[in-house]
């Protein structure tokens, strides 16, 4: 019992200028469990794990290991200390080998040189023995995402870390990944190793952690066994009031069809094959339509090819009854609301302010500008409405930088922007990516509450519970292609991923093939 | 009174100003070593000639010679002062030029080939069209809009090829420069316009006070006697006021400021991103056009046409001024006057001492590469209040939630 806890964070506060990220917080990890980190963006996940990792010093509080207290002046510190942390943005050497990589800061050398043969040996023991498939002599830029997380996990084993952070490691995970991925904690919780579980979706917490410690706005709230909780009274616990975990919506009433798409292609930059590959579909006014599927087939580009981001290589696009196959993005952008999927690259311009980036395509409008002068009086209330109607909070109101904002609140602000300027189609890609529970139940409240004015939503999602819980139609792509068209209602998870991995296709006329 | 010399103080505004004086000063303090390194390393110069020489670095705009007893005098100088805004003069355009490019995310090195350009039409028109028909003021205007057009012509070139060929504009504007340069020798060479009057120059284009055209001196010539000036500072001027409206007030300057910015974005917005590259690209070529027909348009500058055409340094110096400036179309009006400032101060140092005007070369220099420091000498100044905000926190102060901007940003990476 004495040294039940491997690592004590006791009374941790960290303060940045304006901001206390950590107040006074207590995390204990005990041996050989898995034990979850869970809040909402901002409520200082990541810098405890940074304070501990030794990125951060804290103004207050101490670190134990098996009790006693030890200083952490940087991540070297933390090595020795058998602490390892796989980073939520992975920290690679794209140009390097998967080996050079793992080995990179801890080389055995002999006379300056590197022995990499051994070093090969007990990777290919740690990858063996976890079951953690790598290529060796990869370039890490080659791998997929997932093979990037195992190289940066056998990182840690190759230093023989006993302490495990692993910091939000499913977002960029498919789903049988992420079910990889939790195995493997598991196996390694059973060695006695001990793992620190960033994370904000509550399925996986619940699936894989002991015991889960919830922060919210910097403070402590508490820590509980998830076999004494369920997922409901969790997010309250992260959100501080009553969250509503499943989308409420009532049957769809379809009307016409407001998006027709017509064997649409859209050329693939760097390949020869067709990025979206002969897609028809339609869009009907009152429905929310998914595009489901695992990222990179197709689904990007066929946002492109509808808002004109990408000229379309051949078919045809009609919107409201008008063809707009070779329209401009302005002249879609009359009809179509866009939610784009990197809201850093497309959404905003990160160095405009809040109210600049609020009439990104509006600022054209009479009510706006005269004779070609911005009305910055009628951009500011415009800003200031927007801002209090959708809760978008940031430090300054209408001229903060949109770069200094929160992930989540940039996106709720293109989100305000993008449906507030009232189009019969709303494209919504990813919409919810990297927010947190709150968040993602206030931007589904909003789609399903424009779905019931009439519009017509396209949602393009990776995420299968969004995908089950929101739309009313499921259209999934592989390959560029689209292999079947589901009803929500009527199918389940896997076999929604069986179609989403290519494994079962139906044709247009419904047969299985 | 001090919170609100606080709150100045942390304003972004005043940083740049500050990052930029502190540039001007460690420019002139190298300028002023290496005057001393000099004068110490001649025999002919000395320490005396070396202080003399500091002295005219610091304050070359306000001396009036030498007194009696041989030692420099200072005083209101009105003919350096006016020399000073005369020559200001183009490189408070070609400074705007370089930063309404930089604004909207273009790094215009092409000055100098838009400047030559507006040169050649300038000059073209001014001695073309014959005075005694045609009433000189119109002959004027006609000039300058020609001179606008040259150089807005030339600006378009390299904004064409980057927005639809997506070939970098710094290459392109060097490429665009080489050929403007040839281009106008050969269209000189060819013309009657080569001096033939004054038959002691060759090489000289006439001045176009040869026909008559002049930019009236708007009794600037009365406040400063004996100098250059004339009224083609107020209209700099008045386009640096024009040129920051339309940057910050009109929805034009909104998206080329988007486009510059973030051009993915603009494009998702449905801004014509190729059109907005173009279009920055031709206004910065109408003011570095613009800055040749003023200078030319004085009626009593000449063009040195040769055989060989090197490129003009004004076009080049445009880039320390706008950056100097932090690319703020106001602050580039002073930025303008303080290079012109650096050319009376080689002057100076010419006429009244041993020193030769290029020491003032050295000085510019440093300071150009200053300017580009001038992000590092803000971060600086970031850390400083940074630090003694941590330390009134420590003392037990009232956190007034200042730097909201530093702490929001970090709020946000650690989420």
């Amino acid at each position: 019992m004495q040294s039940e806890n491997v690592i004590e964070m006791l009374h941790i506060t960290k303060e940045f200028p304006g901001i206390i990220a950590n107040d006074d917080i207590t995390l204990q990890l005990r041996r050989g469990e898995i034990h979850a980190l869970l809040g909402e963006n901002g409520a200082g996940k990541s810098t405890l794990m940074s304070v501990l990792f030794g990125l951060y010093q804290p103004e207050a509080g101490t670190i134990k290991k098996n009790g006693e207290v030890v200083k952490i002046n940087d991540p070297n510190d933390a090595t020795a200390l058998g602490i390892g942390m796989v980073h939520q943005h992975f920290k690679l050497i794209e140009v390097f080998t998967v080996l050079d990589n793992i080995i990179l800061g801890a080389e055995t050398t002999r006379m300056g040189f590197l022995q990499k043969k051994a070093a090969r040996a007990k990777v290919e023991a740690l990858s063996e023995r976890y079951g953690l498939k790598v290529d060796l002599d990869a370039k890490v830029e080659d791998i997929t995402v997932g093979m990037q997380q195992r190289v940066e996990i056998l990182k840690m084993l190759y230093r023989d870390n006993e302490i495990l952070i692993f910091d939000e490691p499913t977002a960029v995970l498919t789903p049988q990944e992420i079910d990889e991925l939790m195995a493997t904690m598991r196996e390694f919780a059973k060695e006695g190793k001990s793992i620190l579980f960033i994370s904000h979706k509550l399925n996986e917490i619940m699936a894989v952690a002991d015991r889960v410690t919830v922060l919210r706005k910097g403070k402590y709230i508490g820590t509980v066994e998830t076999k004494d909780t369920d997922k409901q009274s969790l997010s309250n616990m992260m959100v501080g009031r009553p969250v509503q975990l499943e989308v409420v919506k009532e049957t769809a009433r379809p009307g016409d069809a407001v998006l027709r798409v017509e064997n649409l292609v859209v050329p693939s930059k760097g390949h020869k094959r067709n990025a979206v590959n002969n897609v028809s579909f339609e869009v009907h006014a009152g429905e929310i339509l998914c595009i489901a599927g695992i990222d990179g087939n197709g689904q990007t580009e066929l946002v492109y090819g509808l808002t004109g981001l990408e000229k379309s290589g051949g078919g045809s696009v009609t919107l409201c009854g008008h063809d707009i196959s070779h329209a401009s993005i302005r002249q879609r952008g009359t009809q179509m609301s866009h939610i784009p999927e990197d809201r850093h690259k497309h959404g905003l311009v990160l160095d405009f302010t809040l109210e600049q980036n609020m009439v990104l395509q509006r600022f054209q409008e009479p009510q706006f500008q005269h004779m070609g002068f911005i009305d910055r009086g009628a951009v500011r209330s415009y800003a200031e409405h927007l801002i209090e109607q959708y809760d978008v909070r940031s430090g300054q109101g209408p001229v903060t930088i949109a770069r200094s904002m929160s992930g989540g609140n940039q996106q709720k602000a293109i989100i305000a922007r993008e449906i507030d300027r009232e189009k019969p189609l709303i494209v919504a890609v990813q919409p919810t990516r990297g927010l947190d529970v709150g968040a993602i139940e206030y931007i589904h409240s909003q789609l399903v509450a424009e779905r019931d004015k009439g519009r017509a939503v396209l949602l393009v999602s990776l995420e299968l519970d969004e995908v089950m819980s929101l739309s009313d139609r499921i259209l999934v792509m592989y390959e560029g292609e689209i292999v079947g068209e589901l009803d929500p209602k009527a199918t389940n998870v896997q076999e929604l991923g069986l179609y989403m991995a290519g494994a079962k296709r139906t044709t247009k006329a419904g047969e299985q093939v | 009174m001090k919170q609100k010399l606080s709150s100045l103080y942390g304003r972004d505004g005043t940083k740049a100003v500050l990052a930029s004086l502190i540039s001007i000063l460690i420019g002139l303090a190298v300028g002023s070593v290496i005057i001393l390194i000099v004068g110490l390393a001649n025999p002919a110069l000395g320490l005396s000639s070396a202080w003399d020489g500091i002295r005219l670095v610091f304050g070359g705009l306000v001396s009036t010679g030498r007194d009696a007893a041989g030692s420099l005098t200072f005083g209101f100088n009105p003919t350096n002062m006016g020399n000073m805004l005369f020559r200001a003069t183009p490189l408070i355009l070609t400074g705007l030029s370089v930063a309404v490019a930089f604004k909207t995310g273009l790094f215009n090195i092409g000055a100098p080939g838009q400047y030559l350009m507006g040169t050649a039409a300038t000059l073209m028109i001014a001695l073309g069209i014959p005075s005694e028909t045609v009433p000189a003021w119109l002959i004027w205007a006609l000039a300058f809009v020609g001179g606008i057009l040259a150089g807005a012509l030339w600006g378009c070139l390299p904004g064409l090829v980057k927005a639809f060929l997506n070939i970098n504009e710094v290459l392109a504007c060097i490429m665009t420069n080489w050929i403007a340069a040839n281009l106008v020798t050969w269209m000189f060479d060819g013309s009657q316009f080569r001096n033939v009057v004054e038959n002691t120059k060759s090489g000289y284009i006439y001045k176009t006070s040869f026909n008559g055209v002049e930019t009236a001196k708007l009794g600037l010539n009365k406040l400063f006697p004996n100098s250059q000036v004339n009224g083609g500072i107020v209209i700099a001027v008045v386009i640096a006021v024009l040129v920051y409206i339309l940057m910050s007030k009109t929805t034009l300057g909104y998206q080329l400021k988007a486009c510059g910015s973030n051009r993915h974005a603009a494009r998702y917005a449905g801004i014509n991103d190729k059109r907005n590259i173009v279009l920055s690209m031709a206004i910065a070529g109408g003011l570095s056009g613009a800055a040749a027909a003023l200078y030319y348009l004085s009626g009593n500058t000449e063009f040195f046409w040769s055989t060989y055409q090197s490129l003009p340094a004004i076009g080049f110096n445009g880039i320390p001024v706008a950056l100097l400036a932090a690319n703020n179309p106001i602050a580039v009006i002073f930025t303008g006057c303080f290079m012109s400032m650096l050319d009376i101060v080689g002057l100076q140092l010419t006429n009244l001492t041993a020193y030769n005007e290029y020491i003032t070369d050295v000085i510019i220099a440093t300071i150009v590469y200053l300017s580009a420091f001038s992000l590092l000498i803000r971060m600086l100044l970031d850390g400083r209040k940074k630090r003694k905000k941590a330390m009134v926190a420590q003392a037990g102060g009232t956190n007034t939630g200042a730097g909201p901007s530093s702490g929001a940003q970090e709020g946000g990476e650690q989420a």
